[in-house]
């Protein structure tokens, strides 16, 4: 019996439209937290399987021990994962009289698991026939066939095998992006390392351990595999200090920050529709009840129209939002064909979780509290004034608690984000009660509109602060969204910017300069600077010997480079995108100097003025840390650890570091640069800055669709605040009409009542957006902080136009309607 | 002749409401009796709390002290629940603003009441009443779309199809114009004849009282007159 009226009604209030306000916020909220959580995962994907194809895997382990067999086994057998391995050590090429130390690395026959390894039959890399890597054979970086004069086909000692030499590496998927470049590069097959007898007890050799699959069984096979990992092994990070990595973190915590207040939002918008379609419906219910039925049975009609509206609402989010992670992936993959879109459950859970806190928290409490209206009010007068209780004010409190914490997963920082987002709203209300007080409507006399509409502020100052809030809030959002998508945008651009440059040369000598100069000046080419490189092993600090350091380096597996062979530099004035953070940098004349970076000195326990003792071409050297530096590993430019004052090398034999941008269409002049230097490496970050470029490129698409939803949000937050004082207006409407109020002057009150409430929440979103950004700028982006002046005349005017214009667009027909209709319309409830 | 048989019954009725500073008593010891298919009229001015009294005879409220019968059930001791399963058997209602679901159409909102309670020729009997109170072409028709003499009509079709052994109706004719008031009044009447109802009538309107066989007038929530009509009197 309930069923069929449940249904009857639930289709008349749909078609009556009462129900859609309520539909459309669960709605917005559900497919945006699919859709946001679903493009972020996206795009993180994207970037993994980008970072994958630079490691040669999806997941790279490390280890300074031999391979442990097992691993293979489990990975292979219990995963289902594809494996590789890889060695990777230096040593001496002899080719007849010539000697060359060289990076040898030994792989497995199914490297790389992802990416290409393109071998050449050939010396150089500009053509020849695609060779594969086979036992017996060696391929070489293109600078070593001159360094060790040899051709494809001829025979190379290494260790005690002979192998031949195969042709030229064009392109090594995990090449070590440094622009130091090192000792040219070999590569040779894993099964021909027993013959050379290289590995003997001590040597320095790295494992890797390459693997690649989906997502889930890695994770599975990661979470098993860490019990297991011993002191000698430990993960490869992904792309962590990358300029994308970092640039990615970014975009994913500001994606998931706006994103959770768009969602509160919404969420608002559902909370004030679901009160006013409960306040609506008091009286409905009470003759209802009146009429016998029971408050079970008013239970089940009105809850499964909030069940209706939620499954409907839900599912509706769940394929828009799907729909919209499809369209990004299918942008992903026109900038990278190879991109395997993966399906994932959890932007699902994380929305249908979110439509049920939504649901339960903000829309059933005036659910349940319709359901508990007593049949006795049927001979009460309807309250026209719409108000929150106070638990619902608390449920839904809660509720914004609880997808804080869902979105942000910690409990610690939900609680803080909580109680600031309260005292703002605390605050808020506070300074609104303060600012209606003190704006009296002035002296009795004639009706004017302002002293109409500040006397309806007045009189509804509590029920307007509620709506003061979420307008404010409302509007915060889009100005913070706004200026940041701007700023963030802004400063990755500034970090790439056009014509930075995109090749760096290494190894240059200092005869090569004049050359080099020579063709750059030929070919109209703008090169940088020319930063010399001295490679020198960091021997002793403050007369300890580094043999301790060194060990404990090995065990920890840190970075390689310590302990070992550095490149030192010298320069006299301090490197752009470098900071110093302790003592000063070199003064004029300063000798026996050096500025460390920050990390490296943290991790050697360095600070200022201790000595460090170098040891460069057997010559001791030895500098005081006069300042410690911070770098911006994400800058595109040579970065060094170690700077020393002039004085200390100059007289050692550098090689020289510059770069140069060269447009793509010029490409073909690398060739000729490479058989005018034939030593010189060309290395290449047009990749890098092209991955940068779109993920950038992603990033604004997904910030744009935001904006998007945010204002969405905010005009349903809007219309459903406005909808819900509609009754309480029709009547004063009425009684003003009756006693004889013009048209002109009730337009007139009516703007000017939203107007002055919209310039109060547009200068209070300011105010909050102001804060919020050097907050975030400082803290999250870790960006310098600067005021946003345009902020300043955008966030009023924002309000007043917004909330006069959504508000009129919606009272306009109740101004229309003559007046004794009106009062018809009043009286009969 | 038969003793008549007692249909309401309520024995010193109170009602107080809690205020803010104190307490504030609407109703004071009411008792009164009445019989099956009696029509009984409580008349009184605005405040003097004939509406309160109302809603404690028809189970809509609990009164603060006393007791109250109604179709040989203890009201006051019967939970929200139990109460409106009373209501939905046994007692029809009639108010002074209609009070017509607006998202149901005429014919829907007779039948409401007949579903509730679990009627089954709750459509053929809705279309009968829509007959008697002469909106057969109306029923299909929303309350927004009917006059307001229509939307009584259709309140009153609705408040007799689940037959109920007592009607209670609240200022009526109030909210019409004085014809359609009339109107109004005298359907009530004669289906109120036809059905052998008991009616409880909530008037301001000493014209429309006279038309009930006893007449209770109230003041400031204490009973100050009681008249009993001639049959003969009776419209």
């Amino acid at each position: 019996m309930w069923a069929s009226i449940a249904w009857r009604l639930f289709w008349r209030e749909l078609s009556r439209g009462e129900l859609w306000v309520i539909a459309f916020a669960l709605f917005l909220a559900v497919g945006s937290v699919v859709s946001l959580s679903g493009i972020t995962e996206g795009v993180k994907s994207a970037l993994l399987q980008r970072s994958a194809q630079f490691n040669a895997a999806d997941k790279v382990l490390r280890s300074s021990q031999p391979f442990d067999e097992q691993l293979f086994t489990l990975a292979e057998q219990q995963y289902q994962l594809s494996t590789a391995r890889q060695m990777q050590f230096d040593s001496m090429l002899f080719a007849g009289d010539a000697m060359q130390l060289a990076t040898i690395k030994a792989v497995s026959s199914s490297y790389p698991l992802r990416g290409d390894l393109v071998l050449y039959r050939s010396e150089l890399v500009t053509a020849g026939e695609t060779a594969e890597l086979k036992p017996g054979q060696v391929f070489f970086e293109a600078r070593l066939f001159d360094l060790l004069g040899v051709n494809v086909g001829d025979e190379v000692e290494l260790g005690l095998a002979k192998l031949q030499v195969g042709g030229v590496i064009v392109n090594e998927p995990d090449a070590p992006l440094s622009v130091f470049g090192g000792s040219p590069r070999v590569i040779m097959h894993l099964d021909d390392v027993p013959a050379t007898e290289i590995v003997q007890p001590g040597s320095r050799i790295g494992y890797r351990y390459l693997f690649a699959g989906d997502t889930t069984s890695l994770a599975q096979f990661e979470a098993e595999v860490n019990d297991k990992l011993t002191v000698h092994q430990r993960w490869q990070k992904m792309d962590r200090e990358s300029a994308i990595g970092g640039a990615l973190e970014r975009a994913e915590r500001f994606l998931l920050l706006a994103g959770l207040l768009g969602i509160v939002l919404a969420a608002c918008a559902a909370a004030v529709a679901a009160s006013r379609y409960s306040q609506r419906h008091t009286q409905a219910v009470a003759v209802i009840k009146a009429l016998g039925a029971t408050t079970a049975q008013i239970r089940l009609i009105y809850g499964s129209h909030l069940l209706l509206v939620v499954l409907f609402s839900l599912l509706c989010g769940l394929v828009a939002g799907q729909l919209a992670i499809g369209a990004v992936q299918w942008g992903i993959n026109l900038y990278m064909p190879d991109y395997r879109a993966e399906f994932s459950i959890r932007p699902l859970w994380l929305g249908t979780l979110t439509c049920v806190i939504c649901a339960l928290l903000f829309a059933a409490r005036p659910m349940w509290r319709l359901s508990n209206t007593a049949a006795i009010e049927v001979l009460k007068q309807p309250a026209a004034q719409f108000v929150l209780d106070k638990l619902q004010w608390l449920t839904g409190a809660a509720a914004i608690w609880a997808l804080m914490w869902l979105f942000s997963g910690e409990l610690v920082l939900s609680i803080g984000l909580f109680l600031l987002c309260a005292g703002f709203a605390a605050l808020l209300i506070a300074t609104a009660a303060v600012i209606v007080r003190l704006v009296k409507p002035g002296a009795a006399g004639q009706a004017s509109a302002p002293k109409l509409a500040i006397a309806n502020l007045r009189r509804r100052l509590w029920a307007n602060s509620f709506q003061l809030i979420t307008f404010s809030l409302a509007i915060f959002l889009a100005l913070l969204l706004y200026f940041l998508r701007a700023e963030l945008i802004g400063q990755w651009q500034r970090q790439i910017p056009q014509g930075a440059p995109n090749q760096f040369l290494v190894n240059i000598n200092q005869q090569q300069r004049t050359v080099l100069n020579n063709f750059a000046a030929e070919q109209q080419l703008q090169l940088d600077q020319y930063y010399p490189v001295v490679r020198g092993r960091l021997m002793s600090i403050n007369d300890e010997q580094l043999q301790q350091e060194a060990t404990k380096e090995d065990r920890s597996q840190q970075r390689v480079g310590v302990g070992r062979e550095l490149n030192l530099t010298w320069l006299s004035a301090l490197p752009k995108n470098n900071h110093i953070l302790q003592g000063d940098w070199f003064a004029e004349g300063a000798t026996a100097q050096v500025s460390v970076e920050e990390e490296i000195a943290e991790r050697l326990e360095l600070k200022l003025g201790d000595s460090l003792a170098f040891s460069i071409g057997g010559q001791q050297v030895s500098a005081v840390v006069s300042s410690i530096r911070k770098v911006d590993w994400n800058s595109l430019q040579p970065n060094f650890y170690m700077i020393l004052s002039p004085d200390l090398l100059a007289e050692f034999p550098a090689t020289f570091i510059t770069a140069f941008y060269l447009p793509p269409e010029q490409n073909a002049l690398l060739n000729q640069l490479a058989r005018l230097l034939p030593t010189v490496s060309v290395i290449s970050v047009d990749n890098i800055i092209a991955q940068v470029n779109d993920i950038i490129d992603q990033v604004t698409v997904a910030l744009s669709f935001i904006l998007l939803i945010i204002c969405l949000a905010a005009a349903l937050v809007l219309v459903a605040q406005v909808q819900a004082t509609l009754e309480q207006r029709e009547q004063e409407l009425a009684i003003l009409r009756t006693l004889g109020a013009r048209y002109a002057l009730l337009r007139n009150a009516l703007l000017l009542e939203f107007a002055l409430l919209g310039a109060m929440a547009g200068g209070f979103a300011t105010i909050l957006a102001e804060l919020m950004l050097l907050l975030v700028q400082q803290r999250v982006f870790e960006l310098p902080f600067t005021p946003h002046y345009s902020l300043w005349w955008m966030g009023p005017t924002l309000g007043i136009g917004m909330v006069t214009l959504l508000g009129w667009w919606q009272l306009r027909r109740l101004l229309s309607i003559p007046g004794a209709q009106l009062m018809r319309r009043v009286l009969q409830g | 002749m038969n003793t008549p048989e007692v249909h309401i019954n309520a024995v010193r009725l109170a009602k107080s409401v809690k205020l803010t500073e104190g307490s504030l008593t609407i109703l004071h010891d009411i008792s009164l009796t009445i019989n099956r298919g009696e029509t009984v009229a409580i008349v009184g001015a605005s405040g003097s709390g004939k509406s309160t009294l109302l809603s404690l005879l028809a189970g809509l409220d609990v009164p603060s002290r006393g007791e109250v019968h109604l179709a040989g059930q203890a009201l006051h001791r019967l939970s929200e629940d139990e109460r409106a399963a009373i209501r939905a058997e046994h007692v029809g209602f009639v108010f002074q603003s209609f009070l017509l679901l607006p998202s149901l159409t005429a014919l829907e909102n007779i039948t409401l009441p007949a579903e509730l309670a679990g009627v089954k020729d709750a459509r053929e009997r809705a279309m009968t009443l829509l007959a008697q109170v002469g909106l057969s072409e109306r029923a299909d028709f929303y309350p927004a779309q009917l006059s307001g003499g229509e939307q009584q009509r259709v309140a009153i079709a609705r408040a007799f199809i689940t037959r109920p052994a007592v009607l209670f109706a609240d200022e009526p004719s109030a909210n019409l114009d004085a014809a359609t008031g009339q109107k109004i009044e005298d359907l009530l009447f004669r289906l109120n004849a036809e059905q052998g109802t008991t009616l409880v009538l909530v008037t301001h309107n000493d014209e429309l009282a006279r038309r009930c066989q006893r007449q209770y007038r109230m003041q400031a929530g204490r009973f100050i007159d009681t008249t009993t009509q001639d049959l003969a009197d009776v419209g």
